[in-house]
């Protein structure tokens, strides 16, 4: 009896009649745990996400439209919305290493024997029911402090302008990623199909200047409907969009369609996607020519408004008619607005150059975010200004209280955001005594790009585009949501 | 029964141990206990899991009519008494005990006696008999009732109640602040560890009077000023400091949490205060708000399915149609202007117009065709009527839009009579209305009437002036 028992125990003894009967258990035990997987059948809502058509938004937006008001050159947070009393105090005093911590500088000012401590020559008032901190720079933002919220603890990598800028707007340091235009584009597709969804408007104030090259608005590996359109100011917004002298708009269309035609005979050929995107390029342009006059003609806009902006907002080119120019835009549907002032880099002389630059921004931006908001645009429409990163606490070169400069410092810096989702009023993050740390609430570029995607709708780890074998992302492999900026 | 001499020891222990847990329960009011003997208590909730085990399959033996094994009974017994000391200890700990913790301690000190009982009676005749069944089936019935009471103890007093999916209770129309609000967000983050039965720190967070008194820090809460409540200070701690409310592990209040239990205590704490009572510029008032207003997708999850393919058909290059969201049938409409405006543009969208919850048709030349369409739309909660040729006579026919919430309509012909309209659509939060004919007092009027809606007029002219005149230039 034991005998059989033991043979019948012998692992290589088993039968067919065994194996399935055990098998059997096997596979309910297993099937029992899966019961308690409740989506191993369903798509996870990872899954979910992925397979959505592109172009709608992931959970419903708070904001629809982004204008981003780009100082280019970094203006210094020292002199606008950081305000340091005890530089003024310990003023020529040496930059203590404890703050520093030997902090990476640029080669104009790394070797400097001295950092000595520079306040800012500009008086600092608090405004608002928010009391918030603006420099008397900018008289006419100080009146919508109620409705801005300050971030003063912006923070990023870049020490120099190129690498910097390259990183706001493309979230990475190193050129020839997408710009944020065109993911938010790629993402959430046109609202006005007879307008470009980015567009990109240039300006250029009398101080110190970086270049700006179109690579900022490029769409990258992206499809490329969705790069930047640069507007030009003057009578020409767009180049070439005009039909020659002799060309009626019927004869036009007759010849899209007949080009359509044989770009279509292409692409069966050749099966590049691109000619697709150039196909509707053409049709675009074309709808572009009855659109963009149309948008661009300010002369309608009544006197309020034109004072409201400033008188310079009559000048094309100038900061004032972009910030105009911005607000018809939004109207029309044009998902993002990227306005570039050039001139913030001040080396030196930054009192007055910083005064000058202030002059051609100060109004206009204040002006757009109230006309936005008596037209109910603030709801729906994110407002940014802000520098690619902040400036150095210590004086550049010689110490001279009355002419002095400040070289890069990416360990933090100011910005401001209105309305879109962010919460109004609000004074986030904060600075050491010295304005050279963050020492409450960090906000990284990519965190900031992940809450600006939020409040479009987006889930900035969902938004992906795969390319060269890997799934890229504005925010890369970094970047998390700062919930308390949303309202 | 020869070999019982051999365990004699083991009936010295069952006897001591019961007479010292008869003597603890009836003195407990007297005893004070050293620190290490505290200590003690700590490991009872690792070995209660022993006797449970082991009485449990004594009894099992006994009533199936088997034999029981010698050591299986002894070691049971001895675990049984050893844990409902440790037991009694632990609850010293506790200064005030609650319904569970009295329940819990009184069944598990019967249960240690009647283990002992089990223990002694074994060697009597009566072993094997109808009482000796009925002692077994009793353990079992205070093993599961001591075990459950325990459970409550540590895990909260619903814990095997059957799981129900949470879903938080709408808050009620102007809420009491403490109870439909403050005491949610306590109930949802403290109260598990803060209650009669788990008092940690003594902190009692059930009640208004709990907070009150405090807990071993004082000053948990004063009113009027919560920068000198324990509370808040704590709950504003780094996440990694030891002090941090919640504890590390446990989930940590939000922002506007905190900023609504700030506010609480700085009106004074109250729990006869109310929503209305607010002012209307109040901080906390626009927090509570915000959780009144549910989650916009959840709205609109009984709408309507409607086809991509529809919403195709329906688009053109001046008619933008999108979901709001992915998945969801809630939907936006964009209308710009073309160069050949159509009526049919709009009127056509019938079809889908229960799924219109935002729309935009500013600047257009509407006439009362499109208005009708507009105003099937019945779920609409977002409209943009600004710049277009209407007049009171149209805009009467949108009173029927009951779920309007943003109303954009300046720049156009309406007055007066529009009032009433906009009187009845009794969400709306937002209402922009200026550069028209209606006249200011009758819009102040309204604004009295509506404190809640929020009436954009336009910039201020203050500041508008002040835009014409000043310069950026500071003077120096």
């Amino acid at each position: 009896m034991d005998e059989e028992k033991k043979a019948s125990e012998n692992p290589l003894k088993v039968n067919r009649r065994h194996f399935f009967s055990q098998l059997s258990v096997g596979i309910g035990s297993l099937a029992l745990g899966s019961l308690l997987i409740p989506d191993l059948f369903k798509k996870g809502a990872q899954q979910l996400a992925l397979e959505q058509p592109l172009g709608v938004a992931h959970f419903a937006p708070k904001a629809k439209r982004i204008i981003y008001l780009f100082q280019a050159g970094a203006p210094s947070q020292l002199e606008t919305f950081d305000y340091k009393p005890i530089l003024r105090k310990r003023m020529g005093e040496d930059l203590p290493e404890s703050i520093r911590k030997g902090q990476r500088l640029t080669n104009m000012t790394a070797n400097q024997d001295k950092f000595p401590l520079m306040p800012p020559k500009i008086g600092f008032q608090q405004h608002g029911e928010s009391r918030t901190w603006v420099s008397d720079f900018f008289p006419h933002i100080a009146k919508i402090a109620d409705e801005i919220t300050v971030v003063r603890s912006m923070h990023t990598e870049a020490i120099n302008h190129d690498p910097a800028i390259t990183f706001f707007q493309t979230g990475s340091q190193i050129s020839g990623r997408p710009s944020m235009g065109s993911w938010l584009s790629y993402g959430l597709g046109s609202e006005n199909k007879n307008l470009p969804s980015f567009v990109v408007l240039t300006s250029r104030g009398k101080g110190n200047s970086q270049g700006l090259y179109s690579k900022l608005w490029s769409s990258g590996f992206l499809d490329s409907k969705h790069q930047g359109v640069l507007l030009r100011s003057g009578k020409d917004p767009v180049l070439y969009l005009n039909d020659p002298e002799g060309i009626s708009r019927a004869d036009k269309r007759h010849l899209l369609d007949h080009v359509s035609s044989l770009n279509k005979l292409h692409h069966v050929e050749t099966g590049d996607d691109e000619i697709e995107s150039r196909i509707a390029q053409y049709e675009m342009a074309y709808r572009m020519q009855m659109s963009v006059p149309d948008v661009m003609d300010i002369s309608k806009e009544p006197q309020s408004i034109i004072d409201l902006y400033g008188e310079d907002c009559q000048v094309p080119g100038t900061y004032a008619a972009n910030a105009l120019q911005a607000r018809r835009l939004a109207e029309n549907g044009v998902r993002f607005i990227q306005l570039y002032h050039q001139g913030w880099d001040q080396h030196g002389n930054l009192h007055n150059e910083m005064a000058g630059q202030a002059k051609d921004v100060d109004q206009a931006s204040a002006a757009l975010v109230l006309d936005l908001k008596q037209r109910g645009m603030l709801d729906d429409t994110l407002v940014v200004w802000g520098g690619e990163f902040g400036r150095g606490n210590y004086a550049q070169g010689k110490f001279d209280p009355e002419n002095y400069g400040r070289d890069h410092h990416p360990k933090a810096f100011s910005i401001w955001m209105a309305g879109g989702g962010i919460k109004p009023g609000l004074n986030y993050g904060k600075t050491d005594e010295f304005g050279y740390n963050v020492i409450e609430n960090p906000v990284h570029i990519n965190d900031f790009h992940a809450t600006l995607m939020h409040a479009m709708g987006l889930d900035h780890e969902q938004l992906t585009y795969k390319y060269q074998g890997r799934r890229f992302r504005l925010t890369d492999v970094a970047g998390n949501v700062i919930k308390d900026l949303l309202a | 029964m020869t070999n019982t001499s051999q365990y004699k020891w083991v009936d010295y222990v069952v006897f001591g141990l019961s007479l010292f847990l008869v003597f603890c329960f009836i003195f407990e009011s007297f005893i004070e206990l050293p620190i290490w003997v505290a200590w003690i208590g700590r490991w009872h909730p690792l070995i209660l899991h022993f006797p449970i085990v082991l009485l449990l399959i004594c009894a099992f033996l006994g009533l199936t009519g088997r034999m029981i094994p010698k050591v299986l009974l002894s070691s049971a017994v001895v675990l049984t008494l050893v844990t409902t000391i440790s037991g009694f200890f632990l609850g010293k700990e506790m200064g005030e005990k609650g319904d569970l913790l009295f329940w819990h301690q009184w069944l598990g000190g019967a249960l240690g006696i009647l283990a002992a009982l089990w223990y002694g009676m074994q060697r009597t005749n009566l072993n094997g008999s109808m009482v000796f069944k009925v002692l077994q089936a009793v353990v079992v019935g205070l093993v599961f009732a001591t075990g459950h009471y325990g459970g409550m103890v540590t895990h909260g007093e619903d814990f095997l109640a059957l799981p129900v999916k949470k879903r938080a209770e709408k808050i009620p129309e102007n809420p009491f602040i403490y109870k439909d609000v403050v005491g949610r967000i306590l109930d949802d983050k403290c109260v598990s560890c803060h209650n009669p039965n788990k008092k940690k720190g003594e902190l009692l967070m059930t009640s208004l009077e709990g907070l009150l008194a405090g807990g071993e820090v004082g000053n948990t809460l004063i009113p009027g000023h919560p920068e000198e409540s324990e509370l808040i200070r704590r709950i504003h701690l780094p996440l990694e400091d030891e002090e941090h409310m919640p504890p590390e592990g446990k989930r940590a209040l939000d922002t506007d949490e905190i900023q609504i239990l700030e506010r609480w205590i700085a009106l004074g704490a109250s729990d006869t205060l109310r929503l209305e009572h607010l002012q209307p510029s109040e901080p906390l008032a626009e927090y509570i708000e915000q959780l009144i207003q549910p989650d916009p997708m959840e709205r609109w999850t009984a709408l309507p399915v409607v086809a991509d393919s529809t919403l195709l058909g329906l688009s053109s290059d001046y008619v933008t149609i999108r979901r709001i969201a992915g998945g969801i049938n809630a939907l936006s409409i964009n209308v710009y202007k073309s160069p050949i405006y159509d009526t049919k543009q709009l009127t056509d969208l019938g079809p889908i117009a229960k799924n219109i919850i935002q729309m935009d048709v500013s600047g257009l030349p509407l006439a009362q065709e499109e208005v009708n369409l507009i105003a099937s739309c019945s779920n609409l909660e977002w409209l943009e009527i600004d710049q277009t040729p209407l007049t009171d006579v149209e805009v009467d026919t949108l009173k029927v839009l009951s779920r309007l919430r943003t109303l954009k309509i300046y720049s156009t012909a309406i007055s007066d009579e529009s009032i009433p309209v906009f009187e009845r659509m009794g969400e709306l939060q937002k209402l922009y209305l200026w550069h028209t004919e209606v006249s200011s007092e009758k819009l102040l009027d309204f604004q009295k009437r509506n404190p809640k809606l929020q009436i954009e007029t336009g910039i201020d002219p203050e500041v508008q002036a002040s835009f014409q005149t000043s310069d950026s230039i500071p003077k120096n």
